[in-house]
């Protein structure tokens, strides 16, 4: 047999016993087939007296017995006792070694070259069956294992099930397997684990195998497409080449075909619970909007009303349910846009865009909202595009262009300028207003966080964390620069898009 | 003041009590509809010259009941909608609307989208040599609002129209964004080019043999409009 493991002891310090206990087998058997040849040889000289022929072949009938039974070491001793007793025996002058006939020589010889090639024949068959026997077993095994993977329990880790499976089906004293993706160890039993486990991280970075034949362990990656994707050590059995490399693809393919599942599984519960929240989101802003927008109706119709026919003070309640119903209004979409925005899993759609149509159509959506304030965009023509979600750039925009007027005094101008800087453009919103103490600083994109000496101002405290979120999401950067009483500086990058071929 | 029959369809009770007596006090006629179906039925049986349309609403939805009424009618509709995405905004004017609103809105900013939806552009004596082109199997009818390509006649809404006859009038100049955005709809507008992109698409499968290689309505990119008038 091409064994992988010579040594089929199950242990180091077992080896000597199992050494020990190997070699009284031999003897045993040896004897047993001395006994054979002395028990012929008895009975054919003192029991049932017969001729030289027919001694020699029951010499050979024993001996092809013990061959076929025992093996070529008790076979082939059993040959040179036999042929010595022949010739002790029944060999004339009878009861010496010496033969008076030169034709008994031949025959003698010819004894002895029949029982050794009968014995060699026969261990030879007997190791071919044996070895037929192991591959049946082993492709019997190989294929209970294949069926118990297809029939693994998804809701369970496969890599743990893997490992039970084959340590079952092999019949190993140790199995462990380690899974390169998620970096986890599973194993049979928690024997002498140490040093194993530095072997399979390392087999499975080096692709390699590491055999020990004194202990029976075999430590191998496990690769799928030719790239390592974990390793298995097995002890405790043998196993030959082709059955080792077949049981190596069956792990493989379990453990990709789980890893496709488990993605597939992930991106279906994201997908589904991205669409409920979508979805409850949608109904929320319906549920808010829908009372707003009667009242808004409302409002806005008296306040658009010539003059004459309010009193002031009439006109001064009406804008006060005005500015609430914005208000509201304001709060819903912002907690919206932040609640869909959250956890940066949601679609950018990309697009090359110009920086100035960006800060145009930001301006143009906030248009109302100025208050008349002077908000003056000096962007060069010649930027270049850059890659981004328009909608989502404008609505950081907005959302600075709105921070800058709440925190600058009515009267300041506000200024949006924009340069290159290496692979990006940055663009910046400038007021000149407080400014932000250097503590607080850092948390002004935190939801909520509000300077601590703006209590009273309007605002809702998340349109800083919602552009923060956006400009995160297009994996680029928001920052502030400010001084107190000197106003500040928000900035942010954008990629440049890459240029179309063909230029 | 006013003139003109507005249809209202929106689920809320209160939205419709707002419109009814906002647009009834500036001089329009007005008529309710809680649902798409009833707003269909309504349209069926009476006249209106606009609607002001819900998008969100339970039944068929404001979208649907957008497009069965472009399937059937030329009328002025404007879409009313709680979000502002972009996407939203073109599957409104794709669906056939003239025009789009977000809620919550103003009413000032409500009367005059109104305005300039049912605003015609002023007949220039110029347009009278127009009434009816044919080309290359194209037959343009500006008289009767018709086009027929190969066979098959459709008609054009008032604001396809105006695109139409404001491009055709100037063939083979091109018309910047602003130009044909503040000539159609007014002088609020100039920005919106997603309404001329959806527009001019809307017009390209109306008057061009293949819409995707239009032969007539062509982009300028970056500048404008141009109406190819083969000599």
């Amino acid at each position: 047999m091409a064994s992988l493991v010579s040594s089929a002891g199950p242990g180091t310090h077992l080896i000597p016993k199992g050494l020990f206990r190997k070699s009284t087998h031999l003897i045993g058997r040896v004897v047993v087939a001395l006994g054979l040849i002395a028990a012929i040889t008895l009975i054919c000289f003192r029991v049932i007296p017969v001729n030289a022929t027919t001694v020699g072949f029951f010499y050979l009938v024993a001996i092809l017995s013990i061959a076929t039974a025992s093996g070529l070491v008790e076979s082939t001793i059993a040959s040179v006792v036999a042929m010595l007793c022949f010739n002790y025996f029944f060999l004339p002058p009878i009861g010496t070694f010496t033969i008076a006939d030169p034709q008994n020589w031949v025959a003698l010889s010819a004894f002895l070259a029949t029982s050794l090639a009968a014995s060699q024949l026969s261990a030879r068959a007997k190791r071919r069956t044996k070895e037929a026997i192991d591959r049946q077993n082993e492709m019997e095994r190989l294929y209970s294992l294949s069926r118990a993977l297809l029939l693994a329990d998804t809701t369970r880790p496969i890599a743990r099930q893997i490992v039970q499976q084959i340590a079952q089906t092999f019949e190993f004293s140790t199995v462990a397997l380690y899974d390169r993706t998620t970096g986890e160890m599973y194993r049979t039993e928690v024997d002498d684990m140490s040093d194993i486990e530095a072997k399979l991280r390392d087999a499975a970075v080096r692709s390699s195998v590491y055999r020990d034949e004194e202990s029976g362990l075999v430590v191998t990656a496990i690769r799928l497409g030719g790239e390592p994707i974990g390793s298995l050590a097995m002890k405790g059995a043998p196993l030959s080449d082709p059955a080792l490399q077949s049981l190596l693809n069956l792990v493989a393919i379990g453990l990709e075909r789980t890893l496709s599942q488990e993605a597939v599984n992930r991106a279906e519960v994201a997908r589904r619970s991205e669409e409920l929240k979508s979805t409850l989101l949608d109904a929320i802003a319906h549920e808010f909007k829908t009372p707003l927008t009667s009242i808004k109706a409302v409002t806005t119709d008296l306040l658009s009303a010539p003059s004459a026919e309010l009193q002031p003070h009439q006109r001064e309640l009406i804008s006060i349910a005005d500015e609430g119903a914005d208000r509201l209004s304001k709060l819903v979409t912002e907690a919206i846009q932040l609640a869909r925005i959250e956890g940066g899993k949601f679609q950018l759609s990309r697009a090359p865009h110009f920086p100035r149509s960006l800060v145009s159509a930001a301006l143009r959506q906030m248009n109302s909202l100025t208050d008349g304030r002077k908000i003056s965009a000096s962007l060069q023509d010649d930027l270049p595009q850059v890659s981004a979600d328009a909608e989502l750039i404008q609505m950081v925009i907005a959302h600075l262009i709105d921070n800058a007027l709440k925190y600058s005094p009515s009267g300041s101008p506000i200024e949006i300028g924009a340069c290159v800087r290496e692979q990006d453009v940055i663009i910046c919103v400038v007021d000149q207003g407080k400014g932000i103490a250097e503590d607080e600083q850092s948390r002004i994109f935190d939801k909520f966080y509000r300077g601590s000496k703006e209590q009273a101002l309007k605002g809702t405290g998340m349109g800083l964390a919602i552009a923060r979120e956006i400009i995160r999401a297009h994996g680029e950067d928001i920052w502030v620069k400010s001084k107190p009483g000197k106003g500040s500086e928000f900035c942010f990058s954008l990629p440049i898009a890459p240029r179309s071929g063909g230029e | 003041m006013n003139t003109g029959r507005i249809l209202v369809i929106d689920d809320d009770p209160q939205i419709r009590r707002a419109m009814r007596t906002s647009l009834t006090a500036r001089g329009y006629e007005v008529g309710d509809a809680r649902t798409g179906e009833e707003g269909l039925d309504k349209l069926r049986s009476e006249t209106y010259d606009l609607v002001l349309l819900d998008m969100n609403m339970p039944g068929i939805g404001g979208i649907e009941t957008c497009r069965m009424i472009r399937s059937s009618s030329e009328i002025a509709i404007i879409m009313l909608t709680v979000s502002n995405t972009e996407k939203d905004k073109v599957d409104a004017l794709d669906a056939g609307a003239d025009d789009y609103v977000t809620k919550p809105f103003s009413m000032p900013e409500l009367l005059a989208r109104i305005r300039a939806t049912l605003r015609r552009l002023p007949q220039a004596p110029d347009y009278a040599h127009l009434k009816r082109l044919t080309r290359q199997g194209v037959e343009i009818d500006l008289s009767s609002r018709q086009v027929t390509v190969r066979g098959h006649t459709s008609r054009l809404t008032a604001k396809e129209f105006d695109l139409l006859s404001y491009l055709l009038a100037r063939p083979n100049k091109t018309i910047s964004h602003r130009e044909l955005l503040q000539a159609i709809w007014g002088p609020d507008y100039g920005d919106e080019l997603e309404y001329l992109r959806v527009f001019v698409n809307r017009l390209r499968k109306k008057i061009e043999p293949d819409p995707s290689e239009p032969r007539f309505l062509v982009t300028d990119t970056w500048a404008g409009y141009r109406f190819r008038l083969p000599q």
